[in-house]
This record gives C-alpha cells, structure tokens and sequence, in this order.
C-alpha cells in the first residue's frame, strides 16, 4: 500500500525483511529478520514479545584485530548466554564482510546454553 | 536442523555489503507474526513505516527519507498506577522525537511498544504526522482498546 501519484513506478520498500517460523525443541520461535541501512535487526520470540533487547557491534582498528563490543540495552542483564549469542551473531555478520551494527531481541522460554541457545543461531 | 534454515535465510538476505535488496512485498504474513510495511510520500518527505504485530507487544520502524534504524525507545504501562513510562534505548538521550510517539501509542493500545525512529529533531510537524499515520495503521489492524461507553 503506498500513496503518491499514480504515475511514478512502484518503489520498493528500502528496508527488506524476512519472516519465518521455526520448532525449536517443541517450542515455536517467531523470527524476523530487518536490514535497515545502518544495522541489523533479528528478533526471535518464543514467549510473543520482543524480550530482552542485545546491541552488538564491531570495532575495527588498523593494527589489532577487530573486537566487538556486546551490551544488553533491555530486559535480563545476568543471561551470559544471551550476550555470548548477540556475540556469535555479529561475529557470523562480520564474517560475511558486514561491518553494521546488530540489535539482536531474544524472547526466550529457556536460557539454557545447552538446551536452546545453539538450536536457535 | 533449525540453525541450518536459519542460516539459509541469513544469507538469502544477502548480509555482504554488495548484496542487492530483493523486491518485499509490502505486507507479509508467515507464522504467527505479521510484518506491514507501507510508505506514505508527503509534500517534501516521504515517511516508511514497518510494524511488528508480537501477541504481546508491538515493533514498529518509522524511517524518514532514509532507511536508518535510528533511536530505539522502550515504552510500557509501569506500577503503581499504569502510567506510561519511556526509555530510551539506542541513541542520544538529548534527541527524544519518538518518545512522544511511543508514549502515545501505549496509551492508545495499553500494550508494550518498541519504537525505533529516525525523525530529526525539531520537527514536531513531521513528528505529529508520522504517528498520525501511524496510529492509523495500528487501527485498522485493531490494535486499539474499545472506548467506553459512558451512560446518561
């Protein structure tokens, strides 16, 4: 649905998305994936509701190698295994050559590494 | 496995900076969460909006002449009395354009909302006619609390 006038071409929407559902030991995870033009947005859900917020993003220099830099901007701030997956995350982006940031939303029904964490990424 | 498909979808997003945008329609519905995406072209602007529909919680992206994420503003009703509070996420703190619009529209949903905007600043006018528009929207996909019919 867009409004403009009727002769120009239909544009695009300048942000692509991707929606998917997936069965994570038996527990459904809605997913959403957003390319905005300076970062990433990846929400996965379990629970119908964004959960806790993760920013993670790189830091290059010219001399060390590149580090990246994790913080739980919303919800559960003592889940390590939440910042080792917005970790794993970004540093998957940036092997594909991305330097945008990631906000990674994680509303998960079980915080176990072992359990659920792996299966999701 | 799951991680696999997860993967396969990554990349069909072309995360690679030389990655070329597919074409998206404009409103898709998989699995239980639904993603609307619109446009509205005004005189001199032209404003994107993208909501989220989470069964407890609303997402929405409003992008003005450019596709950045921009500020991130959490808002929700809070104890004592459910009056709406704001936080801001992602951002300066200086700069609040979408806290307003996030605060408005957990008055007008009772639900949680996470707002990400990239307005700029000292533009009210354009401020007040996003979340018009935006509140629109939200409207038609029955999002707002029924009014109460007071009695005579």
């Amino acid at each position: 649905m867009e409004t403009g006038s009727n002769n120009s071409l239909p544009t695009q929407f300048p942000v692509s998305h991707k929606s998917f559902s997936l069965n994570i030991k038996g527990n459904k995870t809605d997913i959403v994936i957003c390319k905005y033009d300076d970062s990433f947005m990846v929400m996965a859900t379990q629970i119908g509701c964004m959960g806790t917020i993760l920013h993670a993003r790189k830091e290059e220099s010219v001399s060390t190698d590149p580090t990246f830099h994790v913080a739980v901007i919303f919800g559960k701030r003592d889940e390590p295994f939440l910042v080792a997956c917005a970790r794993q995350l970004i540093e998957h982006t940036s092997s594909y050559g991305s330097t945008r940031p990631l906000v990674l939303s994680l509303g998960l029904k079980d915080h176990s590494p072992v359990i659920n964490l792996p299966s999701v990424f | 496995m799951a991680s696999e498909e997860l993967e396969e979808n990554l990349s069909e997003l072309q995360i690679g900076e030389n990655g070329e945008k597919k074409p998206v329609e404009n409103d898709v519905s998989e699995g239980a969460v639904k993603v609307s995406c619109f446009t509205e072209d005004l005189q001199d602007v032209t404003l994107h909006f993208q909501i989220v529909n989470f069964s407890k919680q609303i997402y929405a992206w409003i992008g003005c002449n450019s596709a950045k994420l921009g500020h991130l503003y959490a808002a929700a009703t809070t104890r004592p009395n459910n009056n709406v509070s704001v936080t801001s996420l992602l951002g300066s703190t200086s700069d609040n354009t979408g806290s307003s619009i996030a605060r408005r529209i957990v008055l007008k949903t009772g639900l949680n909302v996470v707002i990400a905007c990239n307005i700029p600043k000292d533009s009210p006018m354009l401020e007040a006619t996003a979340e018009r528009k935006l509140v629109e929207r939200l409207a038609s996909l029955g999002y707002f609390r029924p009014k109460e019919k007071h009695s005579n």
